[in-house]
């Protein structure tokens, strides 16, 4: 049973007949009214069981798309249903989801005669990545007096997965236009394990001698050399360290959220390049994985397993993480790394075991820098500021030293601002392919 | 993505019945229902009428040690009409003008409700109230001796004295005047003396210093009990006054001040009507449309919380030398970059080169970049800013 508020006007009507005769047996009948309306309308109401409720959702949105949440109600009892139905989701898919005040759930007025169905669409602004999955549906009935109802919540099942937004499919025209100019030009001069024969040209001014093929030009009268193009159907390999280090807020976002934005440009950059792409979220076990060789399918694929990823509080497992890359490659491979150049990780976990894997792969460690350090580092107005700024300096030098550590050892380093991450790593893997290093 | 899911699932009800709801409820309601009932029955406990015995000391209803509930049956089995009262008001009510007014204690009693009482016609028995006693007769003191309790002896000529012997009692009062007659003298040879007794305008005044010898405790023994009774059964009629704290004067609050319900007399139950619509509107309100939905809170510490509360540690602990050299190592390496200068390049090196790019002199770069450590806060602020303006100079060139 619910009440409304017309309710508590009967009730408040029944100020006169008391005020006008002050007696106890005055206020016993009225209160008596009230009972009696309510326990009427109640009884006249349509059972908020008798409306038959289905649910019709797109599968997917991608974050900050809008979405509409359709309900059906089909009233299969004999009763009008005069109903008031809200279909409750998750604050954060909610328009209003940031609101200082909260999200309010929209409520629908929706009148339901016996026999026939209706409508109501609840608007949801998805603002977090993940599963979205629906609350219960609570249907109020109103009597005809609209003075009190019934009410039941009922379970109708539905789930919207929110894919990641992949902001930075802006960078993807020019990208891809670098790409075909790289295609093109095929004329990589030096062999290098990523690149495979492709003609033989006449020698111009400027060519390395090195790049000569003797043979050819015993054969002609002119100097032949041999040009190479980069490989097609390379392994690209992109892992993202969903661990504690991952769930830092850059900006507006979390490290994970950069991470997630570069590796979608990169696998769909890659994809269009003709490599085959396969993706990997691990912290202490995989909590995604995503492979597919054909480039149409590859966003939707990297985006669908890429949507659950969440920041887990745990220390990145590297040496599992190495055994999970050398299981899954066995020729050599582009492994990147989105993590973090985070130096007490690093030092203690990545530097020991990332040997193993640029004796056979080419890495590359993408992380995500933060210009509030930046900031910190450069205001010195006061002391205290400089005292910031000298934190802030001294942590800068940690993370360029390892770095260096890194580079030492064979692995490209890629560090950018989480807006500029994606096209920075999407720059690195052009100039490696042009350069036939993957 | 514009797809639907395949299946529409369709859902009727909530899986309940009216059976199974009810049941529901009265589960729900059943922990409610036992509370209830415990505070109803608590609630009745609570009203059912008072023991007859209170704790007041010198009540007439009180059976302890301290009360004088044996003197007042007593005096009721001698057939002596005993009326308890704790208000001035209705001792005043009480007198008959041919009954004795009994008035136990008197720090509880203003000026006003003394005088009151002093003006009615009755035989008054004040006990253990010297400054009522000082009202009515200007010229009686209390007495500096006496203060213990002993056995004394009546050394007086008055019947009620004289019929009691020997009493149990503390205290006394001095008459200067020498209209009253005081017995059980505080001491051999002194003036003062625990009861005291005179004639006033056609009616009697008794006074005695010691409520002790009126309690069930003390009443049997020596001559307690004859000197009471004697004291107090004088007429049919006692009106028992012990005044209360509680007592707000000699005249009745609710005969002459008329409140907001006497004049307007709606006031009361539209009152009262407003707490039901109180509660309707609690009820209105208290029934959610549906439950609340929960949802994890996603982490919020920012990258850089770390390097603050490192600078945080610095200040706290006063680290100039390490801020400082923290701040020279950062300068040094950028400069080093810009400079072209290898990674491995030493101090003299570095020194050399930025002397030859600012146009400085070496002795000021190096004491800049490697001179010793600053130690106060000025020092540290100096050089941030001087290493700030060397590193602006190298990129000017």
């Amino acid at each position: 049973m619910a009440l409304t508020s017309r309710a508590v006007l009967v009730a408040l009507a029944g100020i006169v007949p008391v005020a006008l005769l002050p007696a106890p047996l005055t206020v016993l009948v009225w209160a008596l009214v009230v009972v009696a309306v309510c326990a009427v309308d109640v009884a006249l109401a349509a059972s908020p069981r008798e409306l038959a409720v289905s649910r019709r959702l797109p599968p997917s949105v991608r974050l900050s798309g809008t979405v509409d949440a359709v309900l059906t109600l089909r009233n299969v009892g004999r009763r009008t249903s005069r109903a008031l139905v809200r279909d409750a989701w998750p604050p954060s898919t909610l328009p209003d989801g940031d609101a200082p005040t909260g999200a309010r759930t929209p409520r629908h007025r929706v009148d339901v005669p016996a026999g026939e169905q209706r409508r109501v669409t609840t608007t949801l602004v998805p603002t977090r990545r993940g599963d979205a999955v629906a609350d219960r549906v609570t249907v109020r009935t109103l009597g005809p007096l609209g003075v009190a109802g019934r009410q039941a919540t009922l379970d109708v099942p539905g789930r919207l997965r929110v894919l990641p937004e992949f902001a930075s499919r802006r960078h993807l025209p020019s990208r891809l236009a670098r790409l075909r100019e790289l295609d093109g030009r095929s004329a990589v001069q030096l062999r290098g394990a990523g690149t495979e024969f492709d003609s033989l040209r006449e020698y111009v001014d400027g060519d390395d001698v090195r790049s000569i093929d003797w043979r050819a030009t015993a054969r002609r009268r002119e100097v032949v050399v041999r040009t190479w193009r980069p490989e097609r159907d390379r392994h690209v390999l992109l892992v993202v360290d969903t661990s504690r280090t991952s769930a830092a807020r850059v900006l507006d976002g979390t490290r994970l959220e950069a991470s997630v934005e570069a590796a979608l440009l990169l696998g769909v950059l890659a994809a269009h390049a003709g490599d085959r792409v396969e993706l990997l979220a691990y912290d202490r076990r995989v909590r995604a994985r995503a492979a597919d060789s054909h480039s149409s399918r590859v966003l939707p694929a990297l985006a669908e397993a890429l949507a659950g990823v969440q920041p887990a509080l745990v220390e990145t497992d590297w040496p599992g993480l190495v055994g999970q890359v050398r299981s899954r490659l066995s020729r050599r491979a582009l492994v990147v790394l989105l993590t973090s150049l985070d130096p007490a990780s690093v030092e203690q976990g990545l530097l020991d075991v990332v040997g193993g894997l640029t004796r056979r792969h080419q890495v590359v460690l993408a992380s995500v820098a933060d210009p509030e350090l930046e900031e910190l580092r450069t205001s010195r107005r006061t002391v205290d500021e400089v005292f910031d700024a000298a934190a802030a300096e001294r942590t800068s030098l940690e993370r360029d030293a390892v770095a260096v550590r890194l580079r030492q050892r064979g692995v490209e380093v890629v560090e950018a601002s989480p807006d500029d991450l994606a096209p920075r790593l999407a720059d690195t893997y052009l100039a490696l392919k042009a350069s036939g290093r993957l | 993505m514009s797809a639907t899911t395949a299946p529409v699932v369709e859902v009727v009800g909530d899986g309940s019945t009216g059976r199974s709801r009810a049941a529901g409820r009265w589960r729900r309601a059943r922990p409610w229902l036992v509370v209830l009932g415990v505070v109803l029955v608590g609630g009745l406990v609570l009203a059912l009428p008072a023991p007859p015995s209170s704790t007041t000391p010198g009540a007439p209803d009180n059976a302890g040690a301290s009360g004088a509930r044996a003197v007042a049956q007593v005096l009721e089995r001698q057939g002596v009409t005993v009326e308890h009262v704790t208000t001035t008001a209705a001792a005043l009510a009480a007198a008959t003008g041919d009954s004795t007014v009994l008035v136990v204690g008197d720090q509880w009693l203003t000026q006003e409700q003394t005088d009151a009482l002093v003006a009615l016609p009755d035989d008054l028995v004040l006990v253990d109230a010297g400054w009522a006693l000082s009202t009515i007769a200007p010229d009686v003191v209390t007495a500096g001796t006496g203060n213990t309790r002993e056995q004394r002896e009546a050394a007086c000529d008055d019947p009620d004295a004289v019929a009691a012997g020997t009493i149990t009692a503390a205290g006394g009062y001095v008459d200067l005047g020498g209209r009253a007659t005081t017995c059980f003298p505080t001491g051999p040879g002194l003036d003062g003396g625990a009861y005291l007794t005179l004639e006033q305008d056609g009616r009697r005044v008794t006074a005695l210093s010691d409520l002790h010898p009126l309690t069930n405790d003390a009443v049997d023994a020596d001559g307690n009990a004859a000197l009471v009774l004697r004291m107090l059964g004088r007429h049919d009629h006692l009106v028992w006054y012990v005044p209360s704290i509680d007592d707000l004067g000699p005249v009745d609050a609710g005969d002459d001040t008329a409140s907001l319900t006497d004049l307007v007399p709606w006031v009361r139950p539209v009152t009262g009507w407003l707490v039901l619509v109180l509660v309707v509107t609690v009820v209105w309100r208290a029934r959610r449309l549906g439950p609340v939905v929960a949802e994890p809170l996603p982490v919020v510490v920012r990258s850089a919380e770390t390097a603050r509360g490192r600078g945080r540690l610095y200040r706290r602990a006063r680290a100039h030398g390490h801020a400082a050299a923290a701040l020279r190592a950062g300068t040094a390496a950028r400069v080093a970059h810009r400079l072209g200068l290898p990674r491995s390049a030493d101090a003299p090196a570095l020194v050399d080169a930025l002397a030859r790019a600012t146009g400085r002199r070496a002795g000021d770069v190096e004491a800049l970049i490697y001179g010793p450590p600053p130690t106060d806060d000025a020092g540290l602020l100096r050089l941030a800013d001087d290493l700030h303006h060397l590193e602006s100079e190298v990129h000017r060139t």
